[in-house]
């Protein structure tokens, strides 16, 4: 990766078309006439996945946070044309008002959620935390969340609710 | 005045069935499961896109200004500049609904001719796509011509010095004379003296600020926007040359606030664009936008002077207070004032003397920030006490306890505080909540601290503050809340049904709130100044007791008993000792209905009305109340890196009566975050008026990594003047944290850093003078 | 995000790196860096080639006390490893304080050396594991030493359309200890004000091998050698452990910036240094 340091000018040729590119997002398929130069965070809201939140645009806040297969990715630095094919999940996607995923119902019942913008990127980070570390210690869950700014909850009970959907995923899987 | 505090009144209130308990909140299932919109998330068809040119330099006159380029892109519907607005200001005075007359604050909406701040704006754009009004702005020519500016107040009030606003760049004065300061200083065995320095402070709250905005079938200019303070509508209106009623903001809930978003942000841009186009707008400030786009807290200067016998009774304080106004007014003379209020802490001096003076710079305009002034006092007052202690060479908590301000003394400004005073008892439980000392190891050092405080809730009284709210019931039992207060995070919607099924007797399910609506929710005031619940919760439960009492009274007929024996409770109605007597909750509602009882109720609430404080004694009553507690601290600090890290950080505070205690929590907590930020790591670097940290990379708010599990210790008075003996916790939660942790690192190094951020750098040079 | 590039995804390394040669071309692995960069008007490329399909370039192995690991290995990659948890200690303590996990999780290897910061954070654990990195193109192949790599800020030696496929280093002996410590000014997801990675090998009671590598205190990673002169071939006593901090302190080229001045970064140096080489020389002794 040359580094350029100075504000290069953008060169001669830009032929750079949008094409229309297939993307699935929490179980559905949506295409989207989409240029080169468009993020995962722009196109998913623009298809209206809006839980996607946009919060700083370069990685530092962690609300526009999804599951790449199954990885937790910041689709703000993602960029759309490069994901087709893939799995995305939401975190509305997870689970919904009347089936709620255990984190969800977690964050809910911890009281969790305060302004709530930076909550669907907490529960995606900790969804792919819990992947790695079902059981996961409090300074598993410390790093995890450390590319998730909140501005309102001090953390505290996001750290208790982590720990509750964990216990409940890990009862859920001994059950199967 | 009012009656001071007696401890025996209210004990009723013990048998609560929903207030006081930690019930799911009304927000929290959208918000989890990703359904609730924000402001940012609705769009319209043929919606335009905005973007805002602001200017790269602090001070400067704008000498050309050509958008031509930029309106010939094709795509791009229309840019805006001052040329464009010959006659429109915006005004920055106090929002909300208050019918006095604002300050002569107005300003700029787009530069003329004069910048003033780095990021002020230069010109509007609306385009059919985010991309070409982004490139539209890269083809705007413009040329800045510097202007000599000034960087600090203290420069900025020399004569001589580059005026910035006014005459003389002072923007409020504030003074509190009581006793008689000189014959106290003469009553000392010591005085201390200490100047203190707070640094501008960032909200970042994580949704930058956005709207839409379209003009609708009756001409009224519509805005759904992330804000406080939807109120907004009449300052927007004056600014656009539109009637009141001609326009309307819709709320949504608010992805954090914290006094970002009590200022009006995108609003009149959006409000210009879409009257200009025709067309709905759309503006999302970006987070680099959103860094220079609204006001931050003010940096103050804080000299502290304090008489002190060697039995610890203080006997004389004389404080100064400078505060950083930065390029335009907005809140700074209330912020000043608040700090100027709150300058003695939660203690009784009988002579005091506070001079307090705020000055314009050609820094970030500052405004409003939870805490108001009341915060960077405390930064001050907490850390002179532990100072003044350690130079009479007493315990700090011991001379806490000589002066703490009780129960129906007077404040500074001779009030008599009407509710509990429970500072002693919060302080001391906190203290004690520490627990076993960590120990210490190497180069790490422990320090331990403690912050007591006093800090209003509701606004300053002569503001005269009034909050409104509907309750109805449906016909099949159900609950409807409607009221304009706007829901920043600390569940106020939720709040209000807890409120409104309490005194109601049926369950959360069963109702509903609308909030947030400028032109069809009661006008409920600004959700600022730790307020909401206070007002708009006794406006809710006003309401609802009105609705009650009718219900009630019919209940009371059918079933042949005095009202008082009718109990509502589980969506039931019953009467006391007569099992036979029985109905649902939806049969009573319907059977009112019948009969045309009326079931829904608008109530006003009122704070107390006063006028203004005396002018040159600062004498009177500001507040209506004031919550008290305390926030204690353990830090481990290494004495060769110069890192603090926290390890304990416990929260006692009275609030009265707890309305949502996870909710009380959920705002204690995240204030002890807030504060730890203000104490170690948060800093807004501006050099020569030119910002250094315009992004979260660079701003830094603590992270999971970064913060303790807090403590939360809540106790009830029930003495509070918000509904059922509430009283306000937002702003509190943070206020006494930053200086805490300062006591705590400098009982660790045994040397006090005076000004925050308490960086890693400055415990090194402390400790061993580098360079 | 507005710029404009156009966007290519190659199957194979080879037709990567035939597109890598036309001018203009940058590579994009994670894009914690470029994305960013491109966003803030820093970086304009005219192509951007996307790795993501060349799963060839991710992957960590030990074969004959060998470590490699593939250029587009992430930095959670390397802290699920235990391949890196046995070979590389030091570079899992500066994975673990790397940013935050959505970065982690896409953020690679390479990306983090080429990217040239010297606050980079992987980059001082390598330096002290005397890691190779191997440089492709259309052209060919070459295997460099890490600490040649770069030549100034933001400068290395790459050629024009070379890409860092792999990174090795050899599988360290059961004698030796390496640490990283990260001073910043925030615990979580903070730019580096000090980075300071060491390695020891002992034998019978003598420091045999002394590595000490420097981040965000010069336009490079480098390593402090007179520390390292200092050390090697003794048994390491306070005052030498001393002296040694003193002269890698003395070898930092720092600057004042917005997170430190340089004289705070010189201490730090110094404090980190004298303690990580004692902590070690102790697990060792």
């Amino acid at each position: 990766m040359p580094k350029t340091k100075a504000r290069a000018k953008p060169g001669p040729r830009a032929k750079v078309e949008s094409r229309s590119i297939t993307l699935r997002v929490n179980g559905r398929t949506i295409e989207a006439e989409t240029p080169p130069h468009r993020t995962l965070l722009e196109a998913l809201r623009d298809a209206g996945f809006v839980d996607v939140k946009r919060g700083c645009e370069k990685g530092d806040c962690g609300a526009c946070a999804v599951l790449l297969d199954g990885v937790a990715v910041d689709s703000c630095l993602t960029l759309a044309w490069t994901v087709e094919g893939r799995d995305i999940v939401t975190a509305a996607g997870l689970g919904s008002h009347d089936a709620m995923h255990p984190l969800q119902r977690a964050f809910v019942e911890r009281g969790a959620i305060q302004c709530g913008y930076c909550t669907p990127g907490l529960i995606v980070a900790a969804q792919s935390l819990l992947a790695e570390a079902p059981d996961p210690s409090e300074d598993d869950i410390r790093l995890g969340l450390s590319g998730n700014l909140c501005r309102c909850t001090g953390y505290t009970k996001v750290f208790e609710a982590i720990r509750d959907a964990a216990a409940e995923m890990r009862s859920a899987r001994r059950r199967r | 005045m009012s009656a001071p505090f007696d401890p025996n009144r209210n004990l009723a209130n013990v048998s609560l069935r929903h207030v006081g308990k930690p019930l799911v909140r009304t927000d929290a299932p959208g918000k989890a499961t990703g359904r609730t919109p924000y402001a940012g998330d609705y769009v319209m068809p043929g919606m335009l896109h905005a973007k805002v040119l602001r200017s790269p330099m602090p001070s400067a006159r704008l000498v050309r200004l050509d958008v031509s380029k930029a309106r010939a892109l094709e795509g791009v519907a229309l840019v805006l500049t001052a040329r464009d607005l010959p006659d429109r200001l915006a005004p920055t005075d106090i929002p909300g609904q208050t019918g006095q007359t604002r300050l002569k604050t107005d300003q700029q909406i787009l530069v003329r001719e004069r910048v003033r701040y780095h990021g002020e704006p230069l010109a509007l754009i609306a385009a059919e796509s985010v991309d070409v009004a982004e490139k539209a702005m890269s083809l705007i020519d413009y040329d800045l011509e510097p202007w000599p500016g000034v960087f600090d107040p203290e420069s900025a009030m020399r004569p001589g010095a580059p005026v910035v606003q006014g005459t003389d760049n002072i923007v409020a004065r504030h003074a509190i004379g009581k006793g008689d300061i000189d014959a106290g200083f003469a009553a000392a065995d010591m005085v201390v003296e200490r100047t203190y320095r707070t640094q501008f402070i960032e909200h970042a709250f994580l949704e930058p600020e956005v709207g839409l905005a379209w003009v609708d079938e009756n001409d009224v200019v519509n805005i759904r926007v992330s804000t406080q303070v939807i109120e907004h509508f009449r300052f927007i209106a004056d600014a656009i040359g539109v009637p009141h009623n001609k326009v309307r903001i819709m709320g949504a809930l608010v992805g954090g606030g914290f006094g970002g978003k009590e200022d009006i942000t995108v609003e009149i841009y959006l409000a210009l664009l879409a009257k200009h186009t025709g067309r709905p707008v759309r503006l999302e400030f970006t987070r680099e936008d959103s860094f220079v786009g609204h006001g931050k807290r003010h940096p103050f200067i804080l000299t502290y002077k304090t008489g002190v016998k060697r039995n610890g009774k203080i006997t004389a304080l004389d404080v100064r207070l400078v505060s950083d106004a930065g390029a335009y007014v907005f809140l700074s003379p209330y912020v000043l004032l608040y700090g100027a209020i709150a300058a003695p802490g939660p203690y009784l001096i009988e002579n005091l003397k506070v001079d307090a003076v705020s000055v314009a710079t050609n820094n970030m305009y500052t405004s409003a920030f939870r805490g108001f002034g009341s915060a960077q006092a405390c930064v001050a007052y907490e850390q002179q006490m532990d100072e003044v202690a350690q130079a009479i060479g007493i315990d700090r908590l011991d001379l806490r306890r000589r002066n703490y301000l009780k129960t129906g003394e007077p404040t500074a400004t001779g009030y008599r505080v009407p509710s509990a005073v429970w500072t002693e008892r919060c302080a001391d439980i906190a203290w004690q909540a520490l627990g076993e000392k960590t120990p210490a190891k190497g180069a790490i050092r422990i320090g331990r601290g403690l912050a007591a405080y006093q800090q209003s809730y509701g606004r300053l009284t002569f503001l005269h503050d009034t909050s409104e709210a509907w309750v109805g019931v449906e016909v099949d039992g159900t609950v409807i809340v409607r009221s304009g207060v706007t829901d920043i995070g600390a569940g106020q919607a939720s709040a209000l049904a807890q409120i409104a099924i309490e005194v109601l007797g049926v369950n959360m399910e069963n109702v509903v709130v609308y909030n947030s609506d400028s032109a069809v929710t009661p006008l409920a005031g600004t959700t600022t100044a730790t307020r909401a619940l206070y007002m708009t919760g006794n406006a809710a439960r006003v309401a609802a007791e009105a609705v009650r009492g009718r219900l009630v009274a019919r209940a009371a007929k059918a079933f042949g008993v005095p009202v008082d024996d009718v109990v509502l409770a589980d969506n039931k109605v019953s009467a006391l000792d007569r099992p036979d007597k029985a109905m649902s909750f939806a049969d009573l509602v319907r059977l009112c209905a019948t009969e045309g009882i009326q079931r829904s109720e608008l109530a006003m609430f009122r704070a107390p009305f006063t006028d203004r404080l005396d002018p040159a004694t600062g004498q009177g009553q500001a507040f209506a109340d004031f919550t008290y507690g305390a926030h204690a601290i353990e830090v481990a600090v290494d004495t060769e890196t110069g890192e603090v890290t926290v390890l304990k950080s416990v929260a006692c505070h009275d609030v009265g009566q707890c309305i949502n205690p996870a909710a009380v929590e959920g705002q204690i907590e995240g204030g002890a975050a807030q504060g730890q930020g203000y104490a170690l790591s948060e800093e807004m670097i501006y050099r020569e008026g030119r910002l250094m940290t315009p992004s979260l990379s660079e701003y830094l708010i603590p992270t999971a990594m970064d913060v303790p599990v807090v403590k939360s210790i809540i106790l009830e008075s029930r003495s509070g003047v918000g509904p059922f003996g509430a009283k306000g916790i937002g702003e509190p939660a943070l206020t006494p944290v930053a200086p805490a942790i300062a006591n705590a690192v400098a009982d660790a190094i045994g040397r006090r850093i005076h000004d925050l951020p308490i960086t890693p750098e400055k415990v090194v040079r402390a400790l061993h003078g580098i360079d | 995000m507005y710029a404009t590039f156009d966007l290519d995804r190659p199957g194979d390394l080879a037709a990567a790196l035939a597109i890598l040669r036309t001018k203009g071309a940058v590579a994009l692995a994670g894009g914690t860096n470029l994305i960013v960069d491109m966003r803030a008007g820093r970086e304009r490329p005219q192509r951007v080639v996307s790795l993501d399909k060349l799963g060839v370039l991710r992957g960590i192995r030990q074969a004959r006390g060998q470590v490699t690991i593939g250029g587009r290995t992430t930095v959670t990659d390397l802290l699920l490893s235990p391949v890196i948890a046995k070979t590389a200690p030091a570079l899992v303590e500066s994975a673990r304080q790397f940013a935050g996990q959505m970065v982690r999780n896409t953020a690679t290897v390479a990306g983090n050396i080429a990217c040239g910061s010297p606050a980079a954070d992987l980059v001082p654990p390598l330096f002290a594991l005397d890691a190779r990195l191997t440089l492709v193109s259309a052209r060919g192949r070459r295997t460099v030493p890490i600490e040649s790599f770069f030549i100034g800020y933001k400068k290395d030696i790459r050629r024009p359309g070379e890409l860092i496929s792999r990174i090795s280093w050899k599988a360290p002996s059961s004698r030796s200890c390496a640490l990283f410590y990260k001073l910043a000014r925030r615990k979580g997801d903070a730019i580096t004000v000090v980075g300071v990675a060491v390695a020891l090998d002992v034998e019978r009671g003598r420091c045999r091998r002394a590595r000490v590598a420097l981040g965000a205190v010069a336009p490079t990673v480098f390593r402090a050698r007179e520390a390292e002169a200092i050390l090697e071939g003794q048994t390491l006593t306070p005052e030498l452990i001393e002296s040694a901090a003193e002269a890698a302190a003395a070898a930092a080229r720092p600057i004042d910036d917005i997170r430190a001045s340089a004289a705070y970064r010189r201490h730090g140096v110094h404090a980190l240094v004298r303690r990580l080489i004692g902590q070690a020389w102790e697990k060792l002794a």
